[in-house]
């Protein structure tokens, strides 16, 4: 029979219903999910054939010379464990780094970093650096709570919705749907983004502002506020603090002064302000377009202040909603698999941790972890020896790929577990096959906190495993710990570890998720978060200066390159593109360029052109499109053939060293 | 024809008809009615399936390099609506396609008339639940009350059944006059001629489409496929004419645009199809509006005043 699972994809985290293997049918949405309502996106209609390639990983593979040989997972487990310990040994813990992912369950990434701090290190991070990790810092930093504060179902009470660095209809689509049906009702839609994209074209305001100027652009919509007394006095006084001190600088940023930064008329700034101030509730979403930046952090605490000086924080169609890239970003960056944090967000630093020590009965590590880049760094520095990495393909996603190449190539020992021969994989030591998410127990926690179980449906190829059956031998093989029955004892462990998961049993969520914190205290979970305080007691407003992005245009590079993703594809393109259909609508790499700059140039749409920036050059297919603005491009990360990271260059937002995708200065010739 | 049965003899039938085929039928998932196979009548729930069960005649994905002779299979619980997708899409690929005509030679299906309309659907604008063309048409009119049509082909499944009294036919005709009353009415007639190339509705659906596909997957009479070549197989698989690589050739494309593209789908439906094999392609289910995440109406568009936008 049929059972239900959650969408591998992005972190709206869509139900599904999917059928057993013999039964002639597809996957639908569930009906019964608050999340999807039963619909899907294209992704989700004809995206999970990848769980059934025969390009699928089915046995563990040891790297001899360049040759690939099948091994049993006996021998693969004693190799990997032997090699980990020996050079713990000779050059300890922190020589080694573990690399954990967001597409993995809850139960996993907490197997993977408890992993990690019990063999000795920090050194545990995933792709939520890339894309979120400023939220988890900005928003604990303002608010306490590094996620989402209201649900998707709430949208419904949002009067009006602004949308700053996020193409919600191609990238949460079903999110995008929603907001445009409501926006269908008349509900107001402000747009901030450089893109033309789906939502601007329906958008009361479109502020097609220029990338890494959203620090300003912010600013100047509370310059207005401020200036025009729109804030919301009682909740500033009764649930804020630093308002004085935020005033002072947001009143320096006249939009009339800014818009020499922005670009953006400062009319529109005018109207988009009293717009978010005066018709609420308001509810802001944004994505990798605000924290992809060397200023990412700031961005994000720049759109709480917003959010806080106009009370639109803690009621229903109220609230701030970072839209999660992957199915369990929110959830892998939960159960701590990052390098500052501990599970449910405690500090490495913090004498809060004592709890992990007695949980994990194990002593815990002293040392600041390195984050994703920095791992990859230091392996070509050679501190790092081993990476044991799992269900990435950094050699695509990663900024300044020729340098983790470095790295990658420089290590002594390299694990990868995944479920294809990524090009990554290509380069490890010792390759581990891994279930798909059709194929595997445990839960995922989606962009608006809620805990949804997936299920083994179908049986793994060949000898492929799921990854917590992986790490759970890796780990008891090394003596970390007693091995784990299954993902529901591990799952019992997370709510032991995290308060905010310790009310969520794998029956009460069930066929429908539960929204986190569920606990004593809300046993129901909680849909939105911070109606009566919240968890630092006052909202932070912290006062955010504008300082420009690291790189900009010069006589040579006169083009601004932003980076992201399409409606077709995912990611590194290992799953989506073994999808006949998606891989028809977006078959190659390509670059999007303005009709002006193109005409400028001689390029012609289609035509092959070569894509330089200080950092590397790569060539691709120009498509002429006026989506974007002249003066800007935009190139897809999806495509080996043409991997755009190998432009983008190492500046690092110094708070939690996201790196600068968004903003790469280049040229373009034909 | 015309029997009457009580529920305990439905499960008879239902056991009856087991002996010669697999059988499938409508179960509920947590809420969310599906198809499935079946062992016994008591899994069976009816209700409107999440999706329509066009897969038992066209795979979502197959290798058409192979071809097996399909088992016999008997589907108790379509809805009449997508039933009579079937009979749309047989005077376009039965007899064409092998896959399809030998999966519908070997299916029976058992429709399950509703006696109450539902909430979104228009299928009286098409004539209503109580269909002409069936196999096995079945409506439980009364609490334990079934009546039910059967073609001449599955007779002796019936035998020993009581046929039904004129009385208790007049009872259900009557019943089905009522539904048709009861349920809105949209002009479909002379929609071919009505519905204009130029027409702001397909820019207004181009805004907000976000090519999800939901109105080609989930409808009952959408039949059009893509293939590939993957490896050794040649693999057939649903499409979605939404989508721009639907029509993508060498020379171009004929259908760059989305508004061009949701066009051509309702003037599949609605124009194309009616003039070419005189039926609309369309039985008024309403899935495609009901799994469209943003809400555009097919209903807009059969009712919509081309003359005066």
């Amino acid at each position: 029979m049929a059972q239900i699972s959650v969408c591998p994809y992005c972190g709206t985290g869509c139900q599904i219903v999917v059928p057993e293997k013999d039964e002639p049918f597809s996957v639908s949405g569930y009906k019964g999910s608050p999340v999807n309502n039963g619909k899907l996106c294209i992704k989700g209609y004809t995206g999970l054939n990848y769980s059934f390639s025969k390009e699928r990983l089915t046995y563990p593979l040891f790297n001899e010379n360049g040759n690939f040989i099948r091994i049993s997972w006996e021998d693969a487990i004693e190799l990997a464990a032997n090699k980990l310990l020996k050079i713990r040994e000779e050059f300890g813990p922190d020589s080694v780094a573990f690399q954990s992912s967001a597409k993995c369950t809850n139960e996993e990434n907490y197997l993977m970093q408890k992993m990690a701090r019990v063999f000795g290190t920090n050194n545990i991070d995933h792709c939520a650096r890339s894309c979120h990790s400023p939220t988890a810092l900005g928003l604990i930093n303002t608010l306490g709570t590094g996620a989402a504060t209201g649900s998707i179902k709430s949208l419904e009470g949002t009067n009006t919705f602004f949308i700053i660095g996020s193409n919600t209809t191609e990238q949460h689509p079903i999110i995008g749907s929603k907001i445009i049906s409501e926006v269908k009702k008349g509900k107001k839609l402000i747009v901030a983004d450089p893109r033309k994209i789906k939502l601007a074209e329906l958008a009361d305001i479109h502020m097609q502002f220029r990338p890494g100027t959203d620090v300003a652009l912010l600013n100047s919509l509370m310059f207005v506020i401020v200036k025009e007394k729109l804030y919301d006095k009682e909740f500033i006084d009764s649930r804020t603090e630093g308002f004085n001190e935020l005033r002072e600088e947001v009143i320096k940023y006249d939009p009339i002064i800014t818009s020499e930064i922005t670009g953006v008329e400062p009319e529109l700034v005018y109207e988009a302000a009293r717009t978010y101030a005066t018709n609420r509730p308001s509810a802001i979403f944004y994505a990798m377009g605000i924290t992809q930046h060397i200023h990412g952090t700031e961005n994000v605490m720049n759109v709480s202040n917003l959010a806080l000086i106009t009370g639109n924080l803690g009621k229903y169609g109220s609230g701030i909603f970072p839209l999660r890239g992957q199915n369990n970003v929110q959830g892998s960056s939960d159960m701590g698999a990052l390098a500052e944090f501990y599970p449910g967000y405690i500090r490495w630093d913090s004498d809060k941790i004592e709890k992990f020590a007695k949980l994990w009965n194990s002593t815990l590590p002293k040392k600041k972890g390195l984050t994703l880049s920095e791992m990859f760094d230091r392996a070509a520095d050679g501190e790092i020896k081993a990476i044991y990495l799992m269900g990435e393909n950094p050699l695509i996603t990663e900024a300044n790929i020729a340098r983790v190449e470095e790295g990658i190539d420089n290590l002594e020992f390299f694990i990868v577990q995944d479920i294809f021969m990524t090009l990554t994989a290509a380069k490890a030591d010792l390759v581990l096959p891994a279930a798909s998410s059709l194929e595997k127990e445990g839960t995922f926690t989606n962009t608006e906190r809620r805990i949804q179980r997936i299920f083994p449906i179908y049986k793994p190829p060949g000898e492929a495993k799921p990854d917590w059956w992986i790490i759970n031998k890796l780990g008891s093989r090394m003596n970390l710990w007693k091995e784990y029955s299954g993902p529901e004892e591990i799952f019992n462990e997370i709510r032991e570890a995290i308060y905010n998961y310790s009310g969520a049993t794998y029956e009460n969520i069930y066929p429908v998720g539960k929204q986190w914190p569920i606990n004593k205290e809300n046993p129901d979970g909680t849909e939105i978060l911070h109606t009566r305080s919240f968890p630092l007691g006052k909202g932070k407003l912290v006062p955010i200066k504008f300082n420009p992005p690291s790189e900009s245009v010069d006589g040579e590079y006169d083009l601004i390159m932003t980076t992201g993703r399409n409606y077709f594809h995912w990611h590194s393109g290992t799953m989506t593109r073994l999808s006949q259909i998606l891989e028809r609508e977006a078959p190659e790499p390509y670059i999007e360029i303005n009709s002006e700059d193109a005409y400028e140039r001689k390029i012609r749409n289609g035509q092959l052109v070569n894509v330089k920036s200080r950092h590397g050059e790569i060539r691709i297919r120009a498509k002429v499109t006026n989506l974007v603005p002249k003066g800007i491009v935009f190139i897809p990360f999806h495509y080996k053939e043409s991997r755009v990271n190998l432009l983008v260059g190492e500046n690092l937002d110094p708070i939690s060293k996201i790196p600068e995708f968004k903003v790469v200065a280049v040229k373009v010739m034909p | 024809m015309i029997y009457s049965l009580n529920t305990g003899e439905m499960a008879q039938l239902y056991e009856r008809i087991s002996k010669e085929f697999e059988t499938y039928g409508t179960v509920d998932i947590q809420g969310d009615i599906t198809f499935s196979r079946i062992e016994s009548y008591d899994e069976l729930r009816i209700g409107r399936s999440d999706k329509p069960p066009k897969e038992f005649l066209i795979g979502r994905n197959e290798n058409v390099l192979v071809f097996t002779e399909p088992n016999k299979k008997a589907v108790f619980g379509v809805m009449s609506c997508d039933l009579k997708g079937f009979y749309i899409m047989d005077k376009q690929i039965y007899g064409k396609d092998p896959f399809y005509t030998a999966r519908r030679d070997n299916t029976v299906f058992i429709n399950y008339v509703c006696t109450e309309p539902c909430e979104t659907g228009f299928c009286s604008s098409f004539g209503g639940p109580l269909l002409n063309n069936y196999q096995i048409q079945v409506i439980n009119y009364e609490n334990d009350k079934y009546l039910i049509y059967a073609d001449d082909a599955y007779i002796s499944f019936f035998e020993g059944f009581k046929q039904a009294s004129k009385e208790e036919i007049s009872k259900v005709e009557k019943l089905m006059h009522n539904f048709n009353m009861k349920q809105k009415k949209h002009e479909v007639e002379g929609s071919e001629n009505r519905i204009k190339w130029n027409s702001k509705l397909w820019d207004e659906y181009a805004k907000i489409c976000i090519q999800c596909g939901a109105c080609n997957y989930s409808c009952p009479t959408c039949y059009c496929f893509d293939l590939n070549d993957v490896g050794e197989e040649r693999i057939r698989e649903w499409d979605s004419c939404i989508l721009a690589g639907f029509t993508k050739t060498s020379a171009g494309n004929p259908r760059e645009s989305l508004a061009s593209r949701l066009r051509q789908r309702f003037y599949h439906k609605f124009v194309y199809y009616k003039k070419s094999k005189g039926e609309y392609l369309c039985t008024g289910c309403n899935r495609c509006t009901d799994d469209c995440p943003v809400d555009i109406e097919i209903k807009e568009v059969i009712d919509h005043d081309y003359n005066n936008e």
